[in-house]
């Protein structure tokens, strides 16, 4: 379903998130914003990977969603405070030693949290952040809560209810929903769209956006579609879904991903990747 | 007895393992639920695959006094298929989240089992006992030798009584969410669903619809912050119930109050302890399983690190709490990026006698080990659901993790436990001293050391 390169891409991805795991669990040195940053980046590209499963975990996505929020708190309590430049280092080591620690007013701090600060790290951290660089992307918020606002709103759907019954209580009070149902259902047709931004208190500053980095450019950049034109037929890689959540999920990876015919290549344009190297096989080349 | 006061404490022998001997697992064949029947005569387990497999235990050979009789395959049969919703392009999971035993009325035997969406009633019947047909073939289809004869194997059937629509009408339309808790009530009458999000009561009888008691789902899902996580009725007082939650807190209900409990008369919450403060705090916080003590004076339940024992009568902290692999405190990121963290662990009491209150827990851990704490002495072991131990009456050997530092002879340490060995599902057979433990895809059967 998804491109070898996006597979493959990814892979890289989750070993490289897994040698920071360990890292973040057992280096003590480790600057607690850096930590806090891989925390938050693994936080968002789980929520991001549960939004193309089939069947989202909300038990899980709220935890997740919960996690994030609490970071991002922190983090805009720590940039409401009074901001002094000290080297990410030097407040990070002073920060590291307690998590309580980073509330307290006597260590005020500026801690990178812009993308072109990312750049101007410490000599001294430089050694632990190199492995560590390529995956402090910030992440913009339109992400984030399309991110999870998709998972709960593919938990939301109006077409198969009918009218509701219910065992009559034995206590004075009638049960909640039959009278309302016709307003239930308003109430949460409004809800859809209060969905589409479920978790919208979310605000990272913006920068590059981590799915643009990994999906769309890496996919694409190696392939040369100058050979094929329209005529070329290939099946297209997502299975047939039905109209209406085709319309409702952006699907991320493959934006183009619509029935208009030019935009097949797009599609197609991983499994051509695949008809080039086969083609260089068999030409012997 | 049951390690009760003297300090008997149980030796546990390996008896029987049950399921495929390969390294490789088959999906289907991942176990899922683990349950005793009340007599503890049948055991029956649910898998990946939507099926149900029951064993029963042997009636006890007079001449081995000294072993119990051992579990054999007494029904297999497949209780929920794939579905597919081609309205939202899904397939709905077969797998068995949970299967709770009827007691037994008369002859036959009644099961409720669950999968995402659908419940079952099944009644499995035997079949008279008599010598003919299976009974006198070998597998092979071969004649037996008569003589050869001597126990008459029966042949089992299951019907399904009644399939209980989690479908039903309802206003809400959060219908996709997966029912995972399932619990009677003491009338063995009405039982109770939850998904994530809303707790359901059911009466057998009535098969096509359902009474919403709890609903937790806020009118602006922005405001979601917290599911349901595992929910039980209290064994004695009428109409209660608790249910816990993605947060760490239990709520105590009492249907008598109100026909929707959305107000709790108790809530039950430790407070965090600030040393122990990490990212992950909320997320290890998160409550797996809930269940009662069968006088119904205290609760259990069972958390990423811990078991923590409640009085119904003290609200703001547990009475006791027991650390199962403390030493994974330190490896919470690593355990969040494989997802392991998220793994939801089961608990349970030892079986119910007459005596006093539940004295021993039990609980499971990765690496295939298994925890029990003695609430009495306070002492707690720690074994090994593995083949290399199957000689029947050899006491297990204790296990233990090397946190840090020097590695002792014959302890592991945290770096090579093997996270996906994990058992999630153990049950306690009613009366004696004897254990069902799931790993992946095998059934261990452990009894305590008899005199």
């Amino acid at each position: 379903m998804l491109g070898r390169g996006l597979k493959r891409k990814l892979s890289d991805y989750e070993e490289n998130m897994a040698g920071l795991s360990s890292a973040f669990d057992s280096s003590r040195s480790l600057p607690y914003p850096l930590k806090r940053q891989l925390v938050l980046n693994m936080c968002l590209t789980k929520l991001q990977t549960y939004k193309m499963l089939v069947e989202p975990n909300l038990h899980r996505s709220v935890l997740i969603a919960n996690t994030v929020r609490q970071i991002q708190e922190e983090m805009r309590q720590e940039s409401s405070q009074q901001p002094v430049n000290i080297c990410p280092g030097i407040a990070a080591a002073a920060a590291s030693h307690s998590y309580t620690g980073m509330e307290s007013p006597g260590i005020p701090l500026q801690l990178p949290s812009g993308v072109g600060q990312q750049e101007s790290h410490c000599c001294d951290l430089r050694s632990v952040e190199d492995p560590i660089e390529n995956s402090l992307l910030i992440v913009s918020d339109d992400d984030m809560s399309s991110a999870i606002s998709s998972i709960l709103k593919d938990l939301d759907f109006v077409e198969d209810i009918s009218p509701p019954t219910c065992m009559v209580p034995t206590g004075d009070d009638q049960p909640k929903f039959p009278e309302n149902t016709g307003l239930k259902l308003e109430d949460d047709r409004q809800d859809l769209k209060g969905a589409e931004c479920v978790f919208g208190s979310f605000e990272i500053s913006n920068s590059t956006s981590y799915l643009k980095d990994l999906a769309i450019d890496d996919i694409f950049e190696d392939i040369d579609t100058s050979m094929y034109d329209s005529d070329f037929c290939c099946p297209p890689l997502m299975p047939p879904r039905s109209p209406s959540l085709a319309t409702e999920e952006p699907l991320k990876t493959f934006p183009s991903c619509n029935s208009s015919s030019a935009n097949n290549i797009q599609i197609c344009r991983t499994d051509l990747s695949e008809l080039d190297h086969i083609m260089e096989i068999l030409v012997g080349s | 007895f049951l390690g009760a006061g003297g300090g008997n404490d149980i030796q546990w022998c390996f008896s029987q393992v049950k399921g495929a001997v390969d390294d490789d697992v088959a999906e289907a064949d991942i176990i899922s639920t683990v349950e005793f029947n009340h007599s503890g005569e049948l055991l029956a387990t649910g898998d990946k695959g939507g099926r149900v497999v029951i064993f029963q235990q042997e009636q006890e050979n007079k001449t081995q006094s000294h072993s119990r009789g051992e579990y054999n395959v007494y029904s297999t049969f497949q209780s929920h298929e794939p579905e597919f919703d081609y309205l939202k392009s899904l397939e709905i999971e077969e797998k068995i989240n949970k299967i709770r035993w009827l007691p037994q009325k008369n002859a036959a035997q009644f099961l409720l089992s669950t999968n995402d969406k659908t419940i079952k009633l099944w009644k499995i019947s035997e079949r008279d006992k008599r010598p003919e047909g299976y009974n006198l073939k070998e597998e092979d289809g071969r004649y037996r030798d008569p003589t050869t004869v001597t126990t008459l194997r029966v042949s089992s059937s299951q019907s399904l009584k009644a399939d209980f629509s989690s479908s039903s009408p309802s206003p809400w339309l959060w219908e996709k969410l997966p029912l995972h808790i399932l619990n009677f009530f003491f009338d063995y009458e009405t039982y109770l669903s939850a998904d994530d999000l809303r707790i359901n009561l059911w009466h057998l009888e009535i098969t096509d619809r359902s009474f919403n008691i709890v609903d937790i789902k806020p009118a602006n899902m922005e405001e979601l912050t917290e599911v349901i996580t595992a929910a039980e009725f209290h064994p004695h007082h009428c109409n209660v119930f608790v249910y816990s939650s993605s947060k760490g807190t239990i709520r105590l209900c009492d249907m008598r109050a109100s026909a929707l409990c959305d107000r709790h008369s108790k809530l039950f919450e430790e407070p965090e302890d600030p040393s122990n403060r990490s990212f992950f705090s909320e997320i290890i916080s998160s409550i797996s399983d809930v269940k009662f003590s069968h006088s119904g004076r205290y609760m259990m339940t069972r958390d990423y690190l811990s078991v923590k024992i409640w009085d119904l009568n003290m609200e703001n902290r547990p009475v006791e709490t027991y650390q199962v692999h403390e030493y994974l405190r330190s490896k919470l990121c690593s355990l969040y990026e494989n997802d392991c963290i998220f793994d939801k662990f089961e608990c349970c009491w030892n079986g119910s006698d007459r005596q006093v209150e539940f004295l021993i827990v039990m609980t499971g851990s990765y690496n295939n080990f298994f925890r029990m704490f003695d609430r009495n002495t306070k002492r707690d072991i720690t074994l090994e659901a593995s083949r290399e131990n199957n000689k029947p009456r050899t006491v297990l050997k204790p296990r233990k993790v090397c946190a840090s530092g020097k590695r002792k002879k014959d302890e592991i340490s945290v770096d090579s436990l093997d996270f996906n060995k994990k058992i999630l599902h153990t049950a306690w057979h009613p009366k004696e001293n004897i254990i069902a433990v799931a790993t992946t895809n095998n059934l261990y059967i452990f009894q305590d050391k008899m005199n």
